[in-house]
């Protein structure tokens, strides 16, 4: 336990100190939230019947989440594996697997982290409400979190080297992003795209939030979101466990 | 005196290629053992097998008693490595990092007499990212330090290094084995073998093909030493006549002589005495003993090979 937690706060100092890391996961969909806040904000989008900010944070969120749980995961570990500091470890009586979970839960810190002050900024500054249950949607953050985490895991195992690591996630990051129903609605897509939309976790991901967030539904409405969610999170561990390569 | 390092058959093949062809050795409690070889001679697969990061094909392993093969994460609480390049975190100061990998073990020494042992208590609050190749290798003993471990093995520590960084090295190690620490190091190094080195084994090709102290392995080899020196053309005759005792004398040009000796010290020592009782005038004399290196280069081949 006590190691564990050394290495949470390693995996933590370490991210504080690496500017590109804070910048993506902090900088870049706050600027996002706050941009996009100010262009549309109070835009009323008739066709939901919502405002553009209450579509739209709910897509930063899950921004938020694929930036920690695939980019920085994917490219961190590429780059870790590929210096060697993995062997250099196996040297040591650390286990692997709670080197592992030591990343898993920093980057879920990290990622509580976002939401809090993607959140405020979106209440404050926006006039933002959560109208549904919060536990639920820390429910669902935390389903996200595990699968978007797991993508990465499973990438890693994919990709060859690091050099390769930034375009394979970016690329993952973008389909996920711009078919998940994040930034572009999903009933503007043509059929076929929308049919590939809605197999995506993201696309649940954001719908579930949105549903909780601005129509306050409850688990009844998106229990379908988050087991469409979670079969992600599992078919992409086994993937990860299968594939994983620590040199 | 007990075995710390048992080592017995041990074979490692990769397709075709047996890397490692039926090597066994024994260390002893407090000995510096150094692993020599050409690269590719298989002396990284050694001690990698030992240290748990590759399985060997067939053999055995035991480490103060304990069976590597079968408890791999016990050989690793008792043992440091410093591997041949390490690369750690660049955003994390030398303190941090050793205090992390002090938290990987049951038992680990404090921070500050580790850093001190390695010369780095005045780097201790930089970052990693900010050292240079020297630095580097010290940290990277600092780590292998770390838990207080029963045997230290240090691949090829110096490769790369600037001469005042192998000085460095060479003498933290100097201190290590005054405090009877179990060292395994590799190294093509031959100078620094015969420096640190209480007994050495030379590995080529898989297998090792001689063992003992330097010293040993340098009389026992049949190398011949040599001594040179000037001699005036009217003395000459005089001179080789003296001097036919000692052993083979070559004329060279320039009026220079080399004598040629399996016994080098035994040889001076004649040299001296004759010239000296014969008031015999030789000048510019110099020697050359038989190196560790000479005996390496004889037993592995002087070509280059693949």
């Amino acid at each position: 336990m006590k190691v564990l937690l050394g290495q949470i706060a390693a995996e933590t100092k370490l991210f504080l100190r690496r500017k590109d890391d804070l910048f993506w996961t902090l900088a870049f969909p706050v600027f996002f939230m706050v941009l996009y806040g100010f262009i549309y904000g109070d835009q009323m989008w008739e066709d939901y019947g919502m405002r553009a900010i209450d579509f739209l944070l709910p897509g930063v969120l899950v921004m938020a989440l694929t930036v920690t749980g695939i980019m920085a995961t994917a490219i961190g570990f590429a780059e870790e594996r590929e210096k060697g500091i993995y062997r250099r470890l196996s040297l040591t009586p650390l286990k692997r697997s709670i080197l592992i979970i030591g990343q898993i839960l920093h980057r879920y810190l990290v990622i509580v982290v976002q939401v809090i002050l993607l959140l405020l900024i979106g209440i404050l500054a926006f006039e933002v409400k959560i109208a549904g249950n919060y536990l639920l949607f820390w429910l669902i953050l935390t389903f996200g979190a595990m699968c978007l985490l797991s993508i990465g895991f499973a990438l890693t195992g994919l990709i060859r080297s690091a050099r390769s690591a930034t375009p394979i996630s970016v690329s993952v990051f973008f389909i996920l992003l711009f078919l998940g129903g994040i930034f572009i609605p999903t009933n503007i897509l043509p059929v076929f795209l929308a049919r590939f939309s809605n197999a995506l976790p993201t696309t649940h991901l954001a719908d579930a939030l949105r549903a909780v967030i601005i129509s306050g539904s409850g688990i009844g409405t998106i229990w379908k979101d988050l087991l469409i969610v979670g079969g992600w999170t599992l078919a992409c561990l086994g993937l990860a466990i299968r594939f994983f390569r620590w040199e | 005196m007990s075995a710390v390092v048992i080592v017995k058959h041990l074979t490692k093949r990769y397709g075709q290629l047996v890397a490692v062809n039926d090597v066994s050795f024994s260390i002893e409690k407090g000995e510096i053992f150094g692993l020599l070889g050409p690269n590719g001679a298989g002396k990284t697969t050694t001690v990698e097998m030992i240290e748990g990061l590759r399985k060997p094909d067939s053999g055995s392993i035991e480490v103060c008693g304990i069976d590597a093969l079968k408890e791999p994460s016990k050989i690793k609480e008792i043992i440091g490595v410093q591997l041949q390049t390490t690369t750690i975190y660049d955003q994390i100061r030398v303190r941090e990092v050793v205090e992390l990998f002090g938290g990987y073990y049951q038992k680990s020494l404090p921070t500050n007499q580790i850093l001190e042992e390695v010369y780095l208590t005045d780097k201790k609050d930089s970052f990693v990212s900010t050292l240079s190749g020297g630095l580097k290798q010290r940290l990277a003993m600092a780590l292998a330090l770390v838990n207080d471990p029963e045997v230290l093995f240090l691949d090829e520590p110096t490769t790369g290094l600037d001469p005042q960084a192998r000085r460095n090295s060479w003498s933290i190690v100097e201190n290590l084995k005054g405090r009877g620490k179990t060292i395994i190091l590799t190294t093509h190094y031959m100078e620094e073998a015969e420096q640190l080195c209480q007994r050495v084994g030379i590995i080529d090709q898989g297998r090792i093909i001689a063992m003992d102290t330097p010293g040993n392995l340098i009389a026992n080899s049949g190398l011949e030493s040599t001594v040179e020196f000037s001699c005036v053309p009217e003395e000459q005759d005089r001179m080789l006549q003296r001097l036919a005792g000692i052993g083979k004398i070559s004329r060279q040009e320039n009026n220079r002589f080399v004598v040629h000796t399996k016994e080098f010290s035994r040889a001076l020592q004649e040299l001296a005495r004759v010239s000296s009782e014969n008031d015999l005038n030789l000048k510019n004399i110099t020697m050359r003993e038989a190196t560790l290196e000479d005996l390496f280069l004889s037993l592995t081949g002087e070509k280059l090979r693949d």
